[in-house]
């Protein structure tokens, strides 16, 4: 009897979960190395869309959609790229690992390099320890084969036990067959099954199936990486694509885009209209507080459309086209001592970089970092100096109509106070610094489609999140207004404002509405340049105060989700500090030297 | 001559363009020749480098990668 009960497990261990009988969905983990493709296999399998980048670290989170496969409906989950699953892990290997050994998943696909062979089957050899049904996917292969790497994949499948597909996923070759083997999946028969250890087992068998001839293409793409990465090359090459994202963002989003909206559509169309069909409300309470001074589109519509959506969009393009092309990562190389005199390594470069798009999600890249310290030091610089995308907008926005040597001066100012404020943060807080090892993903020429699916996104998630801010701000704003609190605030603050920063009385309201958001203040600061109200010197201290200012309310959220309340709080007063004495300091140093914009 | 041959030449000293093979990635406490392990870097590999100012950049295998001069100083290759 006992004997049969064996049997029949045996037989039923072997026999593929997709065919068993569920009361749930079928719930599939994406699992490989970083920078692999995962994330268009997610988007392939699920038709949703998952961020797409060409570095490693894209994906933080654990998403999950629902697939149909056949008749099958499954839930894919796409994870972090990981390198390893036992020994010493990242956050990012923890949370994939959690997943896999407590039940989130039942099969796993995974996707691999199919360059990287080596690497791939080390994971391959440790997922065959956690026990769950798998199936391997060389993805990529077109650029293995420029590369001159071959992988016998019918023989590699014969020895691991496990389905093998070839595939190119941007293309979408091999999204068939993938779905075909799902019942085919199975335990690899990997190291331990030989009695070997992971490395050894993934050696030798990587070296059997794999051949690499001479690199027939590539001459091209092996001179470009050398020509960004050499600092010779690289730091000119540098200066040209600031100088190309300033003209784009800068020049054509901020003042021409902005120009024809602001000036065009909403002085001349938009606002004429609304304030007309306002008149017929009989009560001017109401009247005020759709077209008034703090109205709902005079000021909450006309910020976010008019001023920060031509420039958050120009800056998603050029933002998506640097992060498919490969480029970023090479930045670290040039960027690591300087990090490392923050208690970084240049691999700090990532989230920096990113939290020009967005700081809360480049909160959440910290993971990346190797070491609780060097997550805290960079998540407070992020929270201090690193502009996001719709505040960069503004701030060129404004400094780019007055003088670059502006621009300039506020980056250097805020650039020298990131690096001081990492410098002791360096020396004061307990710990260590990881060592700099960064992957280099290949250089490659961005999808249009790809660069235009992430972009759209992006500015649908910023429209979503930022307009109805925008709005809740400008209610908010004119309830402060008409109960007076506006005025006792600013009455409050003159002595900071107007005393220390020299700014005009009102910029104490604009400090108010860069709490709600960042940039939602930086709207408030670009119309008061535009009015005339600020002076060169007023937009430059302005700027430099609320660039170092406080993070928005989304971001201080997201601190203290990563990192705690007392921590977040204890950010939050230290940035508020740094942020006024600087702005001070500056508007002290141009009156000194007699400087003028 | 032929033991410290053998034992290999440290990657911080070896001149852009050089091939060979990986020797010995030197262990320590910080962990640092595990997650240069798991991206490839073990004894055998084949490695060529790229790059050496202002970081080391190399290729082990089929992966670019860049490294701080301490981390190159225990990655010992077999030149060829």
């Amino acid at each position: 009897m006992s004997c049969h009960v064996a049997a029949e497990a045996a037989i039923a261990a072997r026999t593929p979960p997709v065919l068993r009988l569920r009361a749930h969905p079928l719930k599939i983990a994406l699992v490989g190395n970083p920078n692999v493709g995962k994330s268009v296999f997610f988007g392939r399998l699920t038709g949703r869309y998952a961020t797409v980048s060409n570095y490693p670290g894209t994906t933080v989170t654990i998403t999950s959609g629902r697939a149909l496969v056949g008749a099958e409906v499954c839930d894919v989950i796409d994870t972090p790229g990981v390198n390893a699953l036992e020994g010493m892990l990242s956050e990012d290997e923890r949370i994939t690992r959690q997943l896999l050994s407590e039940g989130g998943a039942e099969l796993v696909i995974q996707v691999a390099d199919a360059r990287n062979l080596r690497r791939a089957l080390l994971l391959t050899s440790q997922l065959a320890d956690l026990g769950l049904p798998m199936i391997l996917v060389l993805n990529m292969l077109d650029e293995a084969h420029a590369r001159g790497v071959s992988v016998d994949a019918t023989r590699l499948s014969e020895t691991l036990g496990v389905p093998v597909i070839e595939a190119v996923a941007l293309e979408g070759r091999g999204i068939a067959e993938l779905k075909h083997a799902l019942p085919l999946a199975a335990l690899p028969r990997a190291a331990r099954h030989h009695a070997r250890d992971h490395f050894g087992w993934a050696d030798a068998t990587a070296a059997r199936y794999r051949q690499i001839s001479a690199i027939s293409i590539g001459r091209f793409q092996e001179w470009l990486g050398r020509a960004v990465r050499e600092p010779v090359t690289g730091l000119p090459i540098l200066a040209v694509v600031l100088y190309l994202t300033y003209l784009f963002v800068g020049v054509f989003g901020a003042q021409t885009l902005v120009g024809a909206l602001e000036t065009g559509a909403f002085a001349g169309y938009i606002n004429p209209a609304a304030t007309k069909l306002a008149s017929f409300i009989p009560v001017a309470f109401v009247r005020d507080f759709f077209v008034g001074e703090y109205g709902l589109v005079t000021m909450g519509l006309t910020y976010a459309i008019a001023i920060v959506l031509p420039v958050v969009t120009t800056f998603f393009l050029v933002f998506g086209f640097l992060e498919d092309s490969g480029y970023i990562p090479r930045l670290a190389i040039f960027s690591d001592r300087l990090f490392r005199a923050m208690g970084l390594n240049g691999k700090a470069v990532l989230p920096m970089v990113l939290g020009l798009g967005c700081d809360t999600m480049a909160t959440m890249t910290t993971r990346i970092l190797g070491t609780p310290k060097e997550r805290l030091i960079a998540i407070t610089l992020l929270a201090l100096g690193v502009p996001c995308s719709a505040q960069l907008a503004t701030i060129m926005g404004i400094l780019g109509g007055i003088s670059v040597w502006a621009l300039l001066l506020l980056f250097a100012v805020v650039l020298a106070q990131m690096v001081f404020v990492g410098f002791l943060a360096a020396q004061a807080l307990p710990g260590d610094r990881s060592h700099f090892i960064l992957e280099l993903p290949p250089l490659r020429l961005p999808r249009i489609k790809n660069l235009l699916t992430k972009t759209l996104l992006r500015v649908r998630w910023y429209l979503g999140e930022a307009v109805p801010l925008f709005l809740v701000g400008t209610a908010l704003l004119f309830v402060l207004d008409r109960a007076g609190l506006l005025t006792a605030l600013s009455q409050a603050a003159r002595p900071i404002v107007t005393g220390a920063l020299g700014l005009p009385a009102d910029a104490a309201e604009v400090f108010v509405m860069g709490f709600l958001r960042r940039d939602y203040g930086a709207a408030g600061l670009f119309r008061m340049a535009h009015t005339g109200e600020l002076t060169g010197v007023q937009a430059v201290v302005a700027l430099t105060v609320m660039t170092l200012f406080v993070p928005c309310v989304a971001n201080l959220l997201m601190i203290i989700k990563e990192r705690g309340v007392k921590t977040g709080l204890a950010i939050l007063a230290a940035v508020t500090v740094i942020a006024i004495g600087t702005g001070a300091a500056v508007n002290f140093g141009l009156a000194v030297f007699h400087i003028g914009f | 001559m032929t033991s410290i041959r053998s034992r290999g030449v440290s990657l911080a000293k070896l001149n852009p363009g050089t091939r060979g093979r990986i020797a010995h990635v030197a262990r320590d406490l910080t962990g640092c020749a595990e997650r240069l392990a798991v991206l490839g870097v073990t004894p055998g590999a084949a490695i060529r480098v790229l790059q050496t100012f202002p970081g080391i950049v190399f290729e082990c295998d089929q992966t670019e990668m860049a490294v701080e001069r301490e981390v190159a100083r225990a990655i010992l290759v077999d030149v060829e």
